[in-house]
């Protein structure tokens, strides 16, 4: 599958560094736990933050003549070393107030040492420690490059925080955990690379070293030590260490190692002898440790081992989601030159191909001679006779990584033979532009002379085997093939039982009738849903737009001479039971909020119309367009039509006669009434077509060159936000 | 032949006697040491007493307490990999670029200005070893002087305790 660069690239960079990825996380996950451990094992002392030195330097000095360095760690506990501080310990932590011993450093956790060592060089030293900064920096790309990632997926960064449709598990937790963890990760790999270019010398952190002018010492005036300015002015909370002086001598002084600086200090005098500010790249180093390992703070230890596991699971994760990705490679028997069958896929993470995939091998099992590729793979296919486009959509509206050279190639590649094609658009109601990328598809190959559509556009919302079902009954019907998502013949527990109130037989005209079933039970229906029925109670589905009339189920159906489902249905009879499936249609239910409703049909087409109409007591104001051969063939409808305008269900009703005066068609109408379905339009107003596929040919062409001249857009974007529902055949 | 045995067992408690008393006779000295701004791991470095021939007499102090990095201190591991002693009380921190060490030296009084000298040996993980970074006579001026290493080690200074 062709992926973008950037999912990629992620997965390149993870799969080089998974499994120093896999080390450092879970020994990092231990490592901070040490913080954790530490801090019940610290001595701090009230007000601790008020301390200076002055009160507590010369006192410890008195106390220990021996001491030789006081150090304050990340807890706030004092610590002094010396030969002979407290019996045999040569360190212990004191109150810094009167020098009482508070306790004895415990020697570091060697359980920790040794996980340390391993975090940090694998136990190979120079060449561990060079993988492992080349993992923190791996990391850090891998976090860049899944930021964009997620970007990409939520369609700015605006909406970054926004709801994340849930594929499956290890997708979803994947992408929801990597935001939540983006910044505790971020900074681990930041600080961690930093760390290592400062091992490896490639940023320069050089030590301070004061200059001590030993010429300039002077060893008067002598001055009490608790005097001294300079412990007077600097306090314990900013010291990171002191070095008392080794002897007497005026020559030996005190060197303070406080947060941001280093200064020598004359023992007698407390003159300052050399003072030195630390450079950045030391501070940064100091901040870097801090944020890396969490020896500072509790709760951002407890992050930081959150954020490793994470890690871990964003390993397993990503591998789930790879090896699932790599299960749906496309396999071909047949070549592009000698199949009848083409199917093309536009999907980014290849669940869109699951459904093409299902479709092929069922084509071949059948005998046909399929082919599949993705939709950058267009090019003239010889024998073709179908094309099926089946593709999701990515980002706003736009066309998934592997289908984005489409476009050009369907211009570069004009057919030879006529080919029938039909568009299966995959997306989800979660996302404003619901199968934008499909409408497109679905345009510009109307726009191409050999292109002839065998079923209108189908839509499928998350993966619903429904929405498929509902196309792949369209379609085996035109091509005779029995395609479904290995979903065989219905389940009787699906099955209603109807019965036949009326049949416009009697009064027949043209070749069209009416009738009207009653459910016998309850059941959820609605104008614009399908009643499947199964005439030779084989697989042989045939399916029918419902439109509800007085809780009446009534059909529209041409009778056609060898049809198998018109037959079956003109043939019943008042009073008699059928068993059907109602077939819920979403995409086609008659909007409950909008501005304004502009119905579009031609012929049988009218049938839901007719049932929405009636069902439209808050009269949303509506208007119905259609198209019939001459008078006769409208006359079935008249009473009815007349009824809904004098109610005020139907605001107006246009004819457009084929065979008879004017000689017009639907299409032509619409071209005429332009600017008001622009209007419609902007104010979010919806267009519903439902007729012969000619028909909605014609007319979407027209919507589209209205959508072009009077807003700038394409109808494609309408479509995908639900203001232009059709049901075509 | 129980008489013999008798003043056999007196010679070995009197030799004893005399090795304590004798090795009780020592000196403590703080030495200090002031390493170089060397950029790097932290350094383990070895004090030790050798005698003329530069053959390791003593053991005084380990700067580094992770016993995997003693072979790197070659020499010495040489020699305390052949003649072991409990090292754990003289066993401190290693001591990285910059900083300051002072520890304590356990002396004897009898290798003072005979001939024995002081060798500070200093290794550093992936840098190079020096066996002699310093090198001073065990002399009373030896010992009251500052005397500057050639490695890791900036100088040394020490005091009687």
């Amino acid at each position: 599958m062709t992926i973008s660069i950037w999912r990629y690239s992620h997965l390149i960079l993870a799969v080089s560094s998974f499994l120093f990825l896999t080390l450092a996380s879970i020994t990092g996950v231990i490592l901070a736990f040490e913080p954790i451990v530490d801090t019940a094992n610290t001595h701090q002392v009230a007000d601790f933050k008020s301390i200076t030195l002055s009160q507590t330097l010369p006192q410890l000095r008195k106390k220990y003549p021996d001491i030789s360095e006081l150090s304050v760690d990340t807890h706030q506990s004092v610590i002094i070393k010396g030969s002979n501080i407290d019996g045999n310990n040569k360190a212990v932590y004191v109150n810094p107030l009167d020098g009482k011993v508070l306790g004895i450093p415990s020697p570091k956790n060697e359980f920790f040492q040794w996980t340390t060592d391993l975090h940090r060089s694998l136990f190979i030293h120079e060449t561990g420690r060079f993988l492992i900064g080349l993992t923190a920096f791996l990391l850090l790309l891998i976090s860049i490059s899944g930021t964009i990632l997620i970007i990409q997926r939520q369609r700015g960064v605006k909406r970054f925080f926004t709801k994340i449709v849930k594929e499956n598990f290890a997708q979803y937790y994947h992408v929801v955990l990597g935001r939540l963890s983006l910044i505790p990760i971020l900074v681990i790999a930041l600080t961690g690379t930093y760390l290592s270019l400062v091992r490896f010398e490639l940023i320069k952190s050089e030590k301070v070293s004061l200059q001590v002018d030993f010429d300039a010492i002077k060893s008067s005036p002598a001055q009490k030590p608790e005097d001294f300015a300079i412990f007077k002015n600097t306090k314990l909370s900013e010291v990171e260490s002191i070095e008392f002086p080794f002897s007497e001598d005026v020559e030996d002084y005190y060197t303070f190692k406080l947060k941001d600086r280093e200064l020598a200090v004359n023992q007698i005098t407390g003159e300052i002898l050399a003072e030195k500010q630390y450079p950045t790249a030391q501070l940064l180093t100091n901040l870097s440790l801090d944020l890396h390992t969490g020896r500072t703070g509790f709760l951002w230890a407890i992050i930081l081992a959150i954020a490793s596991c994470n890690i871990l699971f964003f390993i397993y994760s990503g591998f789930a989601i790879t090896f699932k990705r790599k299960a749906k490679g496309i396999k071909n028997k047949y070549s592009a030159e000698e199949s009848k069958f083409i199917i093309l896929v536009g999907s980014e993470n290849g669940s869109t191909l699951q459904f093409a995939s299902s479709v092929h091998e069922q084509l071949i099992q059948s005998g046909e001679k399929s082919f599949l590729a993705e939709m950058n793979q267009y090019r003239v296919f010889p024998k073709a006779e179908h094309l099926l486009v089946m593709t999701a959509t990515y980002g706003l509206g736009d066309a998934p990584t592997n289908a984005q050279k489409f476009a050009s190639l369907l211009t570069k590649y004009p057919q030879t033979n006529p080919i029938h094609f039909s568009v299966l658009g995959f997306g989800s109601h979660a996302y404003p532009d619901f199968c934008q990328f499909a409408f497109e598809v679905n345009q510009l190959l109307h726009q191409q002379n050999w292109a002839k559509p065998l079923v209108g556009i189908h839509t499928v919302a998350d993966k619903s085997p429904a929405d498929f079902g509902l196309w792949a009954e369209a379609w085996s019907q035109q091509t005779n093939l029995a395609i479904s998502l290995k979903i065989e013949s219905p389940k009787v527990e699906e099955m209603s039982t109807l019965k036949v109130l009326h049949h416009t037989k009697d009064a027949f005209s043209e070749d069209t009738f009416m009738l009207r079933l009653v459910p016998q039970e309850k059941v959820k229906v609605t104008s614009g849903d399908l009643l499947a029925i199964y005439p030779a109670k084989d697989h042989r589905e045939r399916l029918y737009s419902i439109g509800l009339i007085d809780k009446e189920i009534q059909l529209s159906v041409k009778l056609h001479l060898n049809g198998l489902g018109s037959n079956y249905l003109y043939n019943l009879n008042v009073e008699e039971t059928i068993s059907a499936k109602i077939v819920r249609n979403k995409a086609f239910h008659f909007p409950k909020k909008a501005s304004f409703v502009m119905m579009i049909c031609n012929g049988t087409g009218i049938a839901p119309f007719l049932g929405m109409i009636s069902q439209n007591k808050k009269q949303i104001p509506s208007q119905l367009y259609c198209g019939f051969r001459n008078n006769t063939s409208l006359e079935i409808y008249q009473a009815s039509l007349k009824a809904f305008q004098e109610n005020q269900q139907l605001q107006q009703l246009h004819i457009a006669l084929s065979r008879e005066g004017t000689k017009q068609y639907v299409g032509d109408l619409v071209k005429r009434d332009a600017e008001q379905f622009a209007e419609v339009l902007q104010n979010k107003g919806v267009i519903m077509i439902c007729g012969s596929l000619a028909m909605q040919k014609d007319v979407v062409e027209v919507l589209d060159t209205i959508c072009q001249e009077k807003m700038g857009k394409s109808i494609s974007y309408f479509q995908s936000h639900g203001q232009i529902l059709m049901d075509c055949y | 032949m129980r008489n013999f045995c008798k003043i056999g067992l007196f010679v070995i408690l009197l030799s004893l006697v005399q090795s304590f008393t004798s090795s009780a006779q020592t000196t403590k000295y703080k030495c200090m040491i002031q390493m170089t701004n060397y950029m790097g791991e932290g350094a383990y470095i070895v004090v030790s007493i050798v005698d003329a021939k530069g053959g390791y007499d003593k053991t005084l102090f380990v700067l580094g307490a992770d016993k995997k990095w003693y072979k790197s201190l070659k020499e010495w591991h040489k020699a305390y990999a052949k003649k072991p002693s409990n090292i754990s009380a003289i066993t401190g921190a290693s001591a990285a670029g910059g900083d300051r060490s002072v520890v304590e030296l356990d002396i004897e009084n009898s290798k003072l200005n005979s001939n024995y000298k002081l060798r500070f040996e200093s290794a550093v993980e992936d840098k190079p070893y020096y066996v002699k970074d310093l090198e001073i006579p065990l002399t009373t001026a030896g010992l009251s002087a500052k005397s500057e290493g050639t490695g890791y080690i900036r100088y040394v200074r020490f005091s009687a305790n």
